[in-house]
């Protein structure tokens, strides 16, 4: 497999900035919305940080590139008040973080009408430690990025520009997933073991989660103390396990989790698995379409119930 | 009247989180039934499956439970009109999870006995009972209770070529 046949035209990136500037002054001068909320350019060559442009001068600041990895959905949940605060909110979307924001919908967290979404074709963004303006490639695109089948958002105010023709990458997450299934419980248990001793519960996969919004978080409690806080191995297994718990038919698969985890746990590995088991079990799927209910929040009375005595 | 105990060399711990309006009264009639049934389950009374956290499943595991029962009404015929058919949601996907993290599924069982089947509480309880008993003690969570500090390893692969790469 060599590099060149598998380079993503970047052309895409620029035709978007373009575009997202033009759009992002429009909003603002025409006061369709009081801020929008996209990317600009980091202080390092190449990265981009999340922006909350307010002034339409400011517009052209916004930038589109395979560096703007952040989810901007997170901006638009109750964890971040002070942002809502500020009125009528834009945010631009690449399509996974369009189905995040349509998970929120679902869950009454934004009103549709409160909010203008940008959306924005996304050929992939940059893995993690990736600078500078590398190509986007085999090597440095971001592995969500690999097998990801929602390079244009639906269900945008409007939408800019068209995605190029992708290569076929070799899927690595659902291989991994695959390679999970096939070990045997107890080495399924030494490897998250080994993984989840490592975790240092700085709950950075927590804070940038656009769906843990939760005001006071179960695993920050004592009396009665649900999780332990320390982290100590046991803590950790329980801390990761009702976290995907709690995501299971809620994440949208942004993997933001995974980006921001310091320790290098895969933690998208989990979310997969709930998202396919919910999958196969109740026929639920993360799109862009905002459901009323999630899976877990529902029932039908024929549910499969092999597994109760 | 006194039946005979057998002597075993491993008493599992199990706990069973049960309903109060279908299950715990289904115990209560094996008792005034005087039913036997082993000693070996620790009744955790709920008002519903509904209300029971999976939380709760995995705090049992950590503090020593080696098998855990969880029980509720039959669909239908839950006090709340559909806890248990929420908790039969939840507790399906949680099996997938635990099974996934590598927990052995046979030390888990759900199950619905309504506040008439004494009998099948007893054979409920018995059968899992005996089947931990067979797996003997479960040490994965408990190992993991018994490991102080963080100790992870920082010599990995992928954070030496982080380091280098600084």
């Amino acid at each position: 497999m060599t590099n060149t046949a598998h380079t993503i035209d970047t052309a895409l990136y620029d035709a978007v900035t373009d575009a997202l500037r033009a759009e992002a002054k429009k909003v603002l001068e025409s006061g369709t919305a009081a801020a929008v909320i996209g990317w600009q350019a980091g202080r390092r060559r190449g990265s981009a940080v999340p922006a909350i442009v307010t002034d339409p001068a400011d517009a052209e600041k916004l930038i589109f590139s395979p560096s703007c990895v952040n989810n901007l959905a997170l901006y638009l949940t109750k964890a971040k008040k002070e942002v809502r605060e500020k009125g009528k909110l834009a945010v631009v979307a690449k399509g996974c973080d369009m189905k995040a924001l349509a998970g929120l919908m679902g869950e009454n967290q934004l009103k549709r009408d409160d909010v203008y979404i940008i959306g924005v074709a996304c050929a992939g963004v940059y893995g993690p430690a990736i600078r500078g303006n590398a190509p986007l490639d085999d090597g440095t695109l971001a592995r969500k990025c690999r097998e990801c089948a929602a390079e244009l958002p639906e269900g945008a105010d409007v939408s800019l520009g068209t995605v190029p023709r992708r290569p076929a990458f070799t899927p690595h997450e659902a291989a991994e997933l695959a390679r999970l299934e096939a070990m045997t419980p107890a080495e399924r248990w030494a490897f998250w073991k080994e993984h989840f001793s490592r975790c240092i519960r700085c709950y950075a996969c927590r804070q940038v989660c656009p769906f843990c919004y939760c005001e006071q978080c179960l695993c920050d409690r004592n009396r009665p103390q649900a999780v332990e806080t320390t982290p100590r191995p046991a803590g950790n297994m329980a801390w990761h396990m009702v976290r995907a718990m709690h995501l299971a038919g809620r994440c949208a698969g942004c993997a933001e989790c995974e980006r921001a985890c310091p320790m290098d746990i895969p933690l998208n590995l989990l979310n997969r698995k709930m998202a396919k088991e919910l999958k196969e079990l109740y026929g639920h799927e993360a799109g862009f379409q905002a459901k009323e209910k999630g899976p877990l929040a529902e029932y039908r009375e024929d549910d499969n119930q092999s597994f109760i005595k | 009247m006194h039946i005979h105990k057998e002597k075993h060399a491993f008493e599992p711990k199990i706990v069973a989180f049960v309903c109060t309006w279908c299950t715990y009264a289904g115990a209560d009639l094996a008792g005034t039934s005087r039913m036997h049934y082993p000693a070996n389950v620790r009744v955790v009374k709920f008002p519903c499956t509904g209300r029971i956290d999976p939380v709760f499943i995995l705090r049992a595991f950590q503090k020593g439970a080696d098998g855990i029962l969880v029980s509720g009404c039959h669909p239908g015929d839950c006090h709340y009109m559909a806890g248990n058919f929420h908790a039969r949601r939840r507790f399906a996907v949680f099996r997938q999870l635990l099974d996934f993290i590598g927990v052995d599924l046979q030390r888990l069982q759900f199950s619905w006995v309504s506040a008439a089947e004494g009998g099948k509480w007893v054979e409920v309880v018995t059968e899992l009972t005996e089947r931990v008993r067979a797996q003997g003690p479960m040490p994965e969570f408990k190992e993991l209770e018994a490991e102080e500090h963080w100790s992870g390893a920082i010599d990995t692969p992928e954070l030496n070529a982080a380091y280098n790469d600084i």
